[in-house]
Order: C-alpha cells, then structure tokens, then sequence
C-alpha cells in the first residue's frame, strides 16, 4: 500500500482548487457539460484523496499511541473533509447552484491553515480524558463546520437578496444561488444546530478541565479560552433565541447577519485557541 | 413527392380572420372527410391553432394534388368565410418549402413566441387526427414523423426552448422560484382577474400553488377565476388583512391611482412579523407604491417594467439561437428529400430492371426455340451474354439516377432523371 503514502495535501488541494477554478469559469460557461463534468471528476477526486490520507495518517498515529486527529492539523483537516462532505451533498441537492464558489475557500482556507500550522503537537492521550476528550474535540469540530456552513448560507442570502432588490437576476444568469427561502431555512437551522454542539463542547471542556489527572494540568477558570468559549456560547444562545422569538430579528436579513457574527466570534475563539496552545497540553 | 401547403398564421393574418377559419377538433374531421371524397388518392392533415390554420396535402404522383384554388375552395366552404376574403389572406408553399415550413411550425420556429412549446402538441394532435381519418397514409406518416424529429433535434440542439418569454412566466418561473423553494405551502394574493391574473395563476398552478386568494372589485368576476383555479375569494374591502398574511400577490388590476401606497404598507408589514413578501406588481400604471420595495428589507417588488427587461434578455437569447435552429431544419429537410428520392429512385430502378429482364428472358427463350441442338455449354454461354448485355445497356442510366438521389441539388419536386426514365421506359 505505498501509494497511500504519496498522497499528500497537495493532491486534494490542487483539486478542490480546480472545482473552484471551474466553478468561477461558470461566468463565461454557464452551460457547458465538459466543465460538469471536470467539476465533478475533480471534487470526487479531491474527496477521495482527502478521505484515503485522513484514514491513513489517523491509523498510523493510533500505531504510534499518538491522536493525530486531535491535533490542529488533524482537527482542521478533518473540518475540511466534513466541509467537503457538505459540498457534494449541495451539489446533487441544488445542482443548479453556484454554492462551491463560497464554501471552497474555506475548505482550502482550513487546509491552509492546518498546513500552516503543522502536526508536531498532540492532544494528551490521557486514558481517563479520552471519552471527555473526544466529546469535546468532536462537538467543537461539528460546531465549527456547521458555523462555516451558516456563514457560506448567510453570505450567500445577502448576496441573493441583493440581486434580487437591486433586479439583476435572470434566468440565463450564469451565477445562480438556491432560492431565499432555502438559505433562510437552513441558515437558521445552522445557527441553531451550530448552538447545540459548540454547547456540548464547552460542557464536555468543563467536564474535562474537572477531571484532574496525574500531571495536574488543568486550565484556569478565567482563562482567555474558557471566557471566549463562553461569550462565543452566550453569543449563540442570543442569536438562536432572538431569531426565533424576537420579531424584528426573524427577518432573513438580519439572521444572516446574526451567523456572520457567529462565524467572526469562532474565527477569533478558534485563533485564541490557538494561540494559547489549547489541547495540546503545553499552553498551560 | 408532391406537397402542398395552404393555410394563414398571425404572420399575414389578424384574429379576426383566423378566428373565422379557425377550426374546432371535432370539425377537422368533418373537414378531412369532406376532402378525401373530393381527393382520394391523396393525403391530407389539417393543423388548426389559435394562431394557424394550415391545410398539408400530399401525393406520390406529380400533378396530383389539389391545387391552391381547389384547397381555398375548400375552406371556405363554411358559412361566414367568402372564398375572395380568405385568398386574399393565404399563403401557399410546394414541394421542399412545403417541408420546410412543416418542420419549422413544428420546432416552433415560425410560432408567434418563439421556442414555445405548445405547437409540437398540436401538430401531433393534428398528425393522429389525420391518420385516424385515413388508415393507409405513408407519405403523412413519413413527414410528420419527420417533423416531429426535427422538433425534438431543434428542441434538445439548441437553447431555444429555454428561458421563458412571457411576464408571467418569467414572474414564476424564474423570479417566484428564486425566492420560493416550494408553492404549495405559500399563500398566493391576486388582485384583479383579466387575462394577465389568469395566465398567471396558470403558471402558479403548474408550480404546485394551492392556497390562492382572487381579490377584485368586482367581485363576481374573482368567484368565477377562483373557481377556475380551485382557489378561495376575498373582498376587496379586506385588501389590507390578506396583504398581511401573503407570501405572494399577483397586482394586475386596471385602476388608475396605485392601490398600495407606502403608508398603508408600513402598518401591513407590522401585521406581517418579517415575513417575507414577494410582489409581482404587473398592473399599468403599476398598483403598488415603487418605493415599497426598496424601504423594507423583507419586500421583493417586482413591476411589468422589470419583468419586460428579463422577457426581452430571454428572446435575444432565443434569437441567437435562431441560425442553428434554422441550420438544423435545411438539413433535415435535404435529408427528408434525399430519403424520398432513394426510397423512389429504388423502387424505379427495381421496376426497371424487373421489365429489362422480363424482355431478355421472353428474347432469349425465341432465340433458344429458333436454334438446333445448342448444348449446355453454349446455351449457358448465350444466357450469360444476355445477362451481360441488359446490365451494360441497364449500368449508366441506372448510375446517373443513383447520383441524382444522393445529392441535395436541384428542386426535388421538379422533373428529374427519375421522372424521365419513368416516362421513357413507360413504367408505373
């Protein structure tokens, strides 16, 4: 099986940046089955080429008594595939529909960043952490992707909606997105699915910071992290309760503008994160 | 084949004139009876739309066909048309042009909106009528399947078919369904009931619409539309109260002063609790104050002005696709020709060849009969030499009519090798 080993990030990047690429040439080619067809060859492809490292170097860090999907770089890859997933998902849901040109960079953006950062720290394979641990990682990682899947939505409302007022739609209109009401929906439906596992992480992070173990390390309650987790939590809790129960904020535009708050505040919580070496065992 | 075409479409005709030669289904055929008492060894379909009544006729045998005279005769043979009126309002095409009309009715090329789709309908409609009316028609068979080709090659070929063209179907098909992703749960106002309200909720109706409202002053007129399309009715003095709770409104009423103003609408969209509202406002003058849909985030608003630009990017679009379209009718009806004249040019080259060797058979049995003792060797060398003889003498004309078939030269209805050498040789 050497051939898993030279498939590298550059394989699917490349990819995903050609359906990208091909998804922009859409402008000049709006209906054009060989660029279809690319389109497609190159997202599966890309995929599968993702899906083949991510198992490979998860096994082999397993192997080695490590958790590689726990690192940064795993954890982002792994966003990116579960982003990716989402992708194709929306390409035999709403064929028609230009959804790769705003979700794509993001993908690439976390491939990017993973790549940026590296894979030389591990989160502690602590035996009493692990169940803890792996809620938390995992609800963290399915919070972040739903966040990134509501901003790509929301994005997307404000520029439809503003087509559609300023009067620039039409039918031969090469850059075609799903229709409001659609992105409304499932907008709303991020925010509030996005609320329910960033919760479950912070629950699942509070648990674990109270599972003391044997090199004590645990992360102080006032700590920049666990505060930008909570504002970032608290900030969810408003936006999901305002849009449902607020009147003036379950207008479409404003619930868009609600998850691009959403999507900034997790960029920010997710940098300081970062930043302060959170998980990996070394920042305290 | 010989093929003529007589008839009258909104090109040269006002609807005046086509409504009175216009015929209903059950008296095409009455018609087609009527015609093949008077022409029986012919073929006849008779195409009869709002905006066309065509009569295609069509013959194996040269000069057979009724003439253009013949076929306005015809038509006007039911009260209210006078035969001078109605040629004077006809056109006639013959032979390929005949064909090529056919096919581009057909692909609806020649429709008052182009790339419509209704006329192929309508011109399968019209083919099975006229085969009903007549078991045996190979000739309508072969050029109505034909057309029905072309159309579909037109159809799939291009992008004629594409993007809509009317307001109201460009208001839902296009615009509703960028906002809407489903109808049947939306409640749908219209206001007014003319013809522009009706050709719309035609389309709201094909879109999955079921909770439709028909608002209008006079009141009977929206019970009798609302009936038609399965929807409810709502007086026009609670105009306010269904604007509040549509998802969609329709304005196509006819008065003078907008019915909306901005004022009344800031209470409306209090009532509404941000939902969003979509209005197609296809009134002249326009029925909702302009500035609605630019004060209120959650308002699409929509006038006829709007909506034109969209109709007419969509029939430059059309238009564009105008030359492949007519590319595609050329060659397919040279094919159509090339076909029949091979179809025809083998039948004749049998004939031909069935009546040389007849003749050599009959010359050769005199000669063996007139000759002593011819042995076996010799009597199978004389047949070959007859053989050889009536295919030398039979090669060349039968090459040149081969080449004649093939190619896409030449009238095909005129008199061609084909013709000759059925007269010369006197075959059937």
């Amino acid at each position: 099986m050497n051939w898993l080993t030279r498939i590298s990030i550059t394989c699917f990047a490349a990819s995903y940046l050609v359906v990208l690429v091909v998804d922009l040439l859409r402008v000049w080619m709006p209906k054009s089955a060989i660029r279809s067809t690319i389109k497609m060859v190159f997202c599966f492809a890309g995929f599968f080429a993702h899906t083949v490292f991510l198992a490979y170097h998860t096994n082999l860090s397993l192997d080695q008594s490590g958790l590689w999907l726990g690192s940064w770089f795993g954890w982002a890859l792994a966003g990116a595939w579960l982003l990716m997933l989402a992708q194709l998902w929306l390409i035999f849901k709403k064929s028609n529909s230009n959804i790769g040109l705003f979700l794509l960079p993001i993908v690439l953006g976390l491939i990017g960043w993973g790549t940026l950062i590296g894979s030389e720290t591990l989160f502690t394979a602590d035996r009493e952490k692990t169940i803890w641990s792996a809620v938390h990682g995992i609800s963290l990682l399915m919070g972040t992707v739903v966040v990134a899947l509501g901003f790509v939505f929301g994005i997307m409302y404000l520029v439809h909606l503003k087509r559609l007022k300023s009067k620039s739609v039409s039918a031969s209109g090469q850059f075609r997105l799903p229709s409001l009401e659609w992105l409304q929906l499932n907008t709303e439906r991020s925010l509030l699915v996005s609320a329910g596992f960033l919760s479950l992480g912070l629950i699942s992070g509070i648990a674990l910071n109270l599972t003391r173990t044997s090199d004590g390390i645990v992360i102080p309650w006032l700590h920049p992290v666990i505060w930008t987790s909570a504002a970032l939590f608290g900030w969810l809790v408003f936006a999901c309760l305002g849009s449902k129960f607020y009147q003036p904020a379950r207008n479409g535009r404003k619930v868009a503008v609600l998850v691009l708050f959403s999507f900034l505040f997790l960029v920010i919580e997710l940098g300081i994160a970062w930043s302060f070496g959170h998980g990996t065992g070394v920042s305290q | 084949m010989n093929m003529l075409v007589v008839g009258c479409s909104h090109h040269v005709a006002d609807a005046a004139i086509r409504e009175r030669v216009a015929f209903a289904p059950d008296q095409v055929s009455v018609f087609l009876d009527t015609y093949y008492q008077k022409y029986p060894n012919t073929e006849a379909v008779l195409l009869s739309t709002c905006n066309r009544t065509e009569v295609y006729v069509m013959s194996d045998q040269t000069d057979s066909v009724p003439s253009r005279r013949d076929l306005v005769e015809l038509l006007s043979s039911r009260p209210g048309i006078a035969t001078e009126d109605l040629d004077n309002a006809l056109y006639d095409h013959r032979g390929s042009e005949a064909v090529s009309h056919l096919f581009s009715v057909s692909s609806s090329l020649d429709s008052m909106v182009v790339g419509e789709s209704q006329i192929i309908s309508q011109v399968k409609q019209a083919y099975e009528t006229a085969t009903n009316a007549l078991a045996k028609s190979p000739l309508i068979h072969r050029t109505f399947d034909a057309a029905i080709r072309v159309a579909k090659r037109v159809s799939t070929e291009t992008k004629i078919h594409q993007n809509p063209v009317s307001v109201p179907s460009v208001a839902i098909n296009v615009l509703a369904r960028r906002i809407f992703e489903r109808f049947d749960n939306k409640q749908i106002l219209v206001l007014g009931a003319g013809e522009m309200a009706t050709e719309t909720l035609t389309y709201l109706k094909a879109a999955g619409a079921k909770k439709l409202t028909v608002a209008n002053r006079t009141h009977e007129r929206a019970v009798s539309l609302a009936e038609q399309f399965g929807g409810q009715t709502a007086p026009w003095s609670e105009l306010q109260d269904q604007l509040a709770i549509a998802d969609l409104v329709v304005s196509t009423t006819g008065a003078k002063q907008p019915i909306v103003d901005h004022n009344d609408f800031e209470s409306i969209m209090k009532q509404r609790g941000q939902k969003m509202l979509f209005v197609l406002d296809l009134a002249i003058p326009r029925d909702f104050d302009q500035r609605i849909g630019k004060a209120f985030d959650n308002v699409v608003l929509y006038s006829l002005d709007d909506l034109q630009r969209e109709c007419e990017r969509n029939m430059d679009s059309r238009k564009g696709q105008w030359p492949k379209a007519r590319r595609i009718v050329k060659d397919e009806t040279d094919r159509f020709f090339r076909d029949s004249r091979r179809r025809a040019s083998g039948s004749t080259i049998a004939q031909l060849k069935q009546q040389a060797n007849s003749i050599k058979d009959e010359e050769l049995e005199r000669l063996l009969n007139r000759l002593d003792s011819v042995s076996d060797l010799d009597r199978q060398q004389i047949e070959k030499s007859f053989h050889r003889l009536t295919n030398k003498l039979l090669h060349p004309p039968l090459e040149s009519v081969r080449e004649e078939s093939a190619t896409d030269d030449g009238d095909p209805s005129s008199v061609g090798l084909l013709e000759a050498m059925r007269r010369l040789f006197k075959l059937d």
